[in-house]
């Protein structure tokens, strides 16, 4: 293993610096992917923003508020999370794991088999980062900023609107393994039965978790259609990959069948 | 860099490097209890510490991270060696098997406490998900949290764990503690890698990224030139022998194909260069300095493509047999440039053929049967490889001692390993030691020589002192693994379900070295065939050789795979015939008083012979669980049209040691203050052996449990003892303590009747450690002090040899019930209710923690443990992130193991074994309660989605 440095600045705008300086570097909170399972390809210079990033999940109006701080079991013990979100944070690995990966390093991460970023990407969350030191702070929408992750992220604003319903579900191997497959869907129903502003998105499916526009599209407007039509429409949308986790043939069935668990949960998790 | 932060209480400053974890900081420090299960994967949970108290794994918090920081091990929850409430509460629960875990545990189940008074089941599962343990099946961890819960309340609550057995015994089938579980409970220093000296240094192995080449050339130069390098060592300068690493008894009933080195790399992982250095870093820096050529050749990755005509031959050096002469029309020429191959006896093998071993016998004449059966079925079942995954992996430390090699090893088999390095390094065996030390976790894996040949090797010729331990990707592909298995069962019965005829046509694929070849494959017929009388049947076994993970030993020891596929076809048989699952068990299971015929033909290394059955206690178990099960109800509704709900039963056998082949010694010395020191050669793997064999003394010479020491496993000190394999070790190793201090017991009542002037006959030992006559008494205190003095007796020991020719068989019968998911394929073990035989549980808690860690072990082997391999041999999946094995969210959430003894004539007090045949229920049953359930019967385990998803149809 390469020698590594180590860095633990005393503020954003340091952190920033130390990051910009030196290309080679990667910031570390948790540390639950950076020093596991990425470890072979990890950087030079570990900048360590654990304690400088906020831990605090507070509602804040009409959104809620993650810091980016926020351990995965912090979420877990969350009073007032919507239950899309509690059900992702529960998924990952293990109590040990969860009291140390937080919310900001997951979406640095940007993993497939992260829960934690298809169930915000379906409640359409976003994201507030620093870029440089000295700068304004960025807020964008999550999926654009996962397309190019840039600076650091402070909080994740998660959108609470009375009436949006939300579910998350998965596909592992063990109580305790990664996601292999993952789901999500928020909407509103609008009068008897029809859908309006559907966000799906699901994970193992590629490189990366994502929104489904093409399977938004289906179903958007339209009365909740039963578990077999949704299954049927979306299977042929989802292009997964065989890999010893899973045959293709098997992901895409299952994909789909966690799309349609997770919009019909939905409509109960208003 | 200085990392100051606050451990147990006390302050520290240590200096640390800047990409340093602090789990290595921690263990480079001194802080041993600090464990490490899957190279700082952080899947494991073994190196977890309580971080500013929060429970963390420590291989996943840079050092520097914990700056200012409290950290919290073991070590902070005793004092003065005295077990805090949680170890304590672990101990009395029976949890603590190998102890590689427990202090992880203790840190978990203190962290719940903090945070729940009286936690839910839930709470417990979400507290100890991050922990993994191989051994127990987390069962009793519920146990231990409610005694540890109830106790802070009330230091005076307790529970009974186990019912007892054997009223008229003041040890034997009570439960006491096991005798190592307080100090791995307190993490002091116990396993191999707590002994390794500070200067000592670090072998690392470079393995073959090929499935199948030769080495045209090595160039290790470069390599020595590296600073700290002190050796490397190739297939050009190892000792030029060929043997076998099965831990077995010489003649070795495996081939002696491996050398050292050689110049064929035959899997992925396989030996092509070690490298010694002063630090790991070093040897792994060296490591990527030798340069290698390969020829690469076609991979051999199937049974299929094994026995191809014009396959790859991956053993192609010249065949000879030291006993016998080679099987008609095999070839035995080499090509000059292979290893040759020895044979000790032939085993009907044509290596060129990559037929490694077979073998075919039977009784009766199946034909007949087959003529006249109502109905005839024929199913092929296969499984795959599994990996039993000790959390402490293969590790030696080896050094020079007085003139001596002595090897600090984590094995099943101390003799073994003596008389294999030894022969291999060339000195005598009196040169050789080979110390035991407290293993974390066996199974099956460590009862084969894989590390400790070459460390030996390289202590003995370097002079300097050589740690060598497997990372966990080496542990899964070069240690052993489960052989791979495709067994064709052919069934003829009449219409009421009476079997005429039994056909199991058995493939096996023992990966690139023959070590256990042919006794694993036999052994699955042996423990299933033997269960059902049938007057006609036949089995013909082969075992070939494939460029994948090297197979071997691992718990059950074929007799899983063997069960799978003819209680399956049982079930299968039973579903065709209309008859019920249980009823058609019972017209051919085996009974009280039956003739086994069939053992005629399955001797075990010798020459077989019918064995009539005493009590048999299947019935009774089957009746049990008819019961518990509600068997003869209807099936409960899972409220979800999805979850089809689904019951399976299946009757188990194993064996109780090899008998007429295997034997166990050991001795015991009265010590001047009346205490005693067993001297057993058992290699005690976490299983309890040690508490076997020292309740065996107490019990003997009624003294109480803290008056027996128990030394084992240890060559230069302990008398010989075959090892810890065959579920040998309460039968074997347990009957040798029992029979040692029988004869201490007569050697003591003999020396105080001269004493006391009493005829021997009239005397008695009486509890409290004392010869009691007619006239007057006399203590063993007294007895042995005065054999210490000038005109005293001599010492008081005893020695015994325990061999035998009765053959013990502990039987089963596992019932499950479960919920498949039609829509997702998915299986959830709802009920698991174990009922076995091991005669008089010797501890019952105990025995019923290594049945828990069997199910459960086997429960994941048939749901979800698979080593897949890509097109050119390569594993996928060698690490825990990737091959699940069971964490205690995995638990079902009714399991329950009954003891249903059935005492053995032979056994010690009536004793049988268990280590093993645990392990052979869960796949058939599971696969017979998904048909159940939803009609489909899944003959390739484990069963996972996808498979359950094709068997219906959906795939």
């Amino acid at each position: 293993m390469p020698t590594r440095d180590y860095l633990r600045p005393a503020s954003i705008d340091e952190a920033l610096a130390a990051r910009a300086a030196k290309p080679e570097a990667a910031f570390i909170a948790g540390g639950t992917f950076l020093l596991s399972s990425d470890r072979p390809t990890a950087p030079r210079l570990y900048v360590d923003v654990g304690r400088l990033l906020g831990a605090k999940i507070e509602r804040r109006g009409a959104e809620l508020v993650l810091g980016a701080g926020a351990t995965f079991q912090d979420l877990v013990d969350a009073p007032a999370l919507p239950a899309a979100l509690k059900a992702a944070a529960a998924t990952m690995a293990n109590r040990n794991v969860r009291n140390r990966a937080t919310v900001g390093g997951n979406l640095g991460a940007g993993k497939s088999c992260s829960s934690l970023i298809p169930a915000l990407l379906a409640l359409e969350a976003r994201v507030v980062c620093a870029e440089r030191p000295d700068a304004a702070h960025l807020s964008l929408p999550l999926s654009s900023w996962l397309e190019r992750p840039t600076g650091l992220v402070l909080e994740v604003i998660v959108p609470v609107e009375a009436g949006r319903r939300a579910a998350f579900a998965r596909w592992s191997r063990s109580a305790c393994d990664l996601s292999v497959l993952t789901a999500a869907a928020s909407y509103r129903l609008d009068g008897p039965g029809s859908i309006r502003g559907l966000a799906v998105a699901a994970g193992g499916l590629g490189p990366r978790a994502r929104r489904f526009p093409e399977i938004e599209r289906l179903f958007e407007g339209g009365a909740l259609p039963p578990r077999g039509e949704i299954e049927a429409l979306v299977a042929p949308l989802l292009s997964p990959v065989d890999d010893h986790r899973g045959g293709a043939a098997f992901k895409r069935l299952r994909g789909a069948s966690l799309v349609a668990d997770a919009i019909l949960t939905a409509e109960e998790q208003a | 860099m200085k990392v100051a932060f606050k451990l147990n209480g006390r302050a520290v400053s240590w200096e640390a490097s800047p990409g340093e974890s602090l789990k290595a900081l921690l263990h480079r420090r001194g802080v041993i209890s600090v464990r490490d299960g899957c190279d700082g994967e952080g899947s494991c949970g073994l190196c977890a510490v309580l971080l500013d108290g929060r429970l963390v794994n420590s291989c996943l918090v840079l050092a520097a991270q914990a700056e200012g920081s409290t950290v919290l091990t073991v070590e902070r929850f005793s004092k003065d060696r005295k077990l805090g409430v949680v170890q304590r509460a672990l101990v009395d629960a029976a949890c603590v098997q190998c102890g590689y875990c427990t202090p992880a545990v203790v840190l978990a189940i203190h962290d719940l406490l903090e945070r729940s008074k009286d936690p839910t089941r839930e709470e417990v599962r979400d507290a100890l998900s991050g922990t993994l343990c191989r051994c127990t099946g987390y069962e009793q961890f519920y146990a231990a949290v409610r005694i540890a819960s109830r106790r802070l309340a009330d230091p005076d609550y307790s529970e009974a764990l186990a019912p007892e057995f054997k009223p008229e015994l003041r040890h034997v089938g009570k439960d006491r503690e096991k005798v190592d579980a307080a100090a791995l409970a307190l993490g002091e220093k116990a396993f191999v890698e707590d002994r390794v000296e500070a200067n000592a240094c670090h072998l690392k192995m470079l393995g073959s990224p090929h499935a199948h080449a030769w080495i045209k050339s090595i160039d290790a130069g470069a390599a020595l030139a590296m600073p700290g390098v002190v050796a490397v060592l190739t297939h050009e300068n190892c000792p030029d022998k060929v043997y076998t690493t099965a831990g077995q008894g010489f003649p070795e009933p495996s081939p002696h194909d491996q050398r050292m080195f050689s110049r064929k790399v035959r899997h992925v992982g396989d030996r092509v260069a070690a490298v010694l250095a002063e630090t790991a870093e070093e040897a792994e820096a060296a490591l990527a300095a030798i340069k290698v050529e390969y020829e690469i050749l076609e991979p051999v990755l199937s049974i299929a493509a094994a026995k191809a005509p014009g396959a790859p031959v991956v053993h192609s050096g010249e065949v000879r047999y030291v006993v016998g002469e080679p099987p008609a029309g095999s070839s035995t020429k080499g090509d000059g440039r292979d290893d040759p191959i020895t044979y000790q006896f032939p085993l009907h093998a044509d290596p060129h053929r990559n037929l490694a071993a077979s073998a075919a016998d039977g009784i009766g004449d199946i034909e007949k049967g087959f003529a006249e059966a109502d109905v005839v079925i024929e199913r092929k079942y296969r499984g795959n490889r599994v990996q039993s995954t000790p959390m402490e992996p293969h590790s030696v430390f080896a050094k020079v001692d007085g003139g001596r090699l002595v090897l600090h090893a984590s094995t099943q088999v101390p003799w073994h390993v003596r008389r294999v390095v030894s022969r291999v390094i060339g000195i005598p065996e009196n040169k050789v030691r080979v110390v035991k030390e407290r293993v974390g976790g066996g199974f099956g894996a460590k009862q084969d020589i894989v590390v400790e040949d070459v460390a030996g090797y390289l202590a003995w010729t370097t002079g300097k002192s050589v740690f060598f331990r497997y990372n966990r990707e080496q542990e899964f592909i070069a240690s052993r693994t489960r052989h791979a298995m495709e067994i064709t069962v052919k069934l003829g019965a009449r219409r009421d379900g009476k079997l005429t005829a039994i056909l199991m046509r058995l493939d096996a694929d023992t990966g690139p070295y023959g070590q256990h070849c042919l006794t694993v494959p036999m052994n699955a017929i042996s423990k299933s065939l033997p269960l059902l009388l049938c007057e006609n049947a036949r089995f013909e076994v082969k075992s070939y050789y494939t460029n994948l993970s090297p197979a071997g030993a691992y718990q059950g020891y074929g007799a899983p795979k063997g069960s799978f596929a003819l209680q399956t076809a049982l079930a299968e048989l039973a579903a065709e015939l209309g008859i019920g699952q249980l009823e058609m068990i019972e017209k051919n299971r085996v009974t009280s008083g039956a003739r086994i015929e069939i053992l005629r033909s399955l001797g075990e290394g010798r020459e077989g012979q019918a064995v009539t059955l005493g009590e048999c206690g299947l019935g009774d178990m089957i009746a049990r669980g008819r019961k518990s099960l509600s068997w003869d109800e209807p099936k409960p509704d899972s409220g979800d049209p999805d979850w089809k709900i689904g019951r399976g039963a299946v009757i188990i056998q194993q064996g109780s040691g090899l008998p007429g082949l295997d034997a166990a010694n050991a001795e015991v010395r009265l010590l001047a203050d009346g205490t005693v020191i067993l001297l057993s050669g058992g290699a005690d793997l976490g299983t309890g052996l040690d508490t076997v064999t020292a309740k065996a003394v107490a019990e003997t010479l009624g003294l109480e449990m803290e008056d027996v020491a128990v030394i084992s496993g240890d060559t230069d000190t302990t008398p010989f003892d075959k090892g810890a394999y065959a579920s040998s070790g309460t039968y074997f190793s347990g009957n040798a303590a029992l029979k040692a201090a029988e004869d201490l017991r007569a050697k003591i009542l003999a020396t105080a009747a001269a004493v006391l002037g009493e005829k021997p006959g009239d005397l008695r030992v009486e509890r409290g450690g004392k010869v009691v006559g007619k006239n007057g008494s006399i203590s063993f205190a007294k007895l042995a002090h005065m054999a210490t003095q000038g005109e005293g007796h001599g010492e008081l020991t005893g020695q015994a040899c325990f061999k035998t020719d009765h053959a013990a068989f502990p039987y089963g019968a596992h019932f499950v019930e479960l919920a498949v998911n039609a829509r997702s394929g998915e299986v959830k073990v709802r009920r698991y209710h174990a009922y076995q035989d091991c005669g008089t549980p010797i501890n019952p808690a105990l025995a019923k923690g290594q049945i828990f860690g069997g199910c459960l072990k086997a429960i994941g082997h048939s749901l979800y443990e698979e080593m897949v391999y890509d097109g050119e041999g390569r594993c996928r999946n060698p690490r825990f992130l990737d091959y699940k094995i069971p964490s205690i969210y995995e638990v079902p959430e009714d399991f329950r193991v009954e003891l249903v003894p059935v005492e053995d004539e032979v056994g010690p007090f009536g004793g049988k074994s268990i280590s093993e045949i645990a392990v052979n229920g869960a796949a058939p049953a599971i696969a017979i309660a998904i048909h159940d359930a939803v009609g489909a019967w899944c003959r390739e385990w484990p069963f996972t989605p996808e498979r359950v998803l094709r068997a219906l149809g959906k795939l």
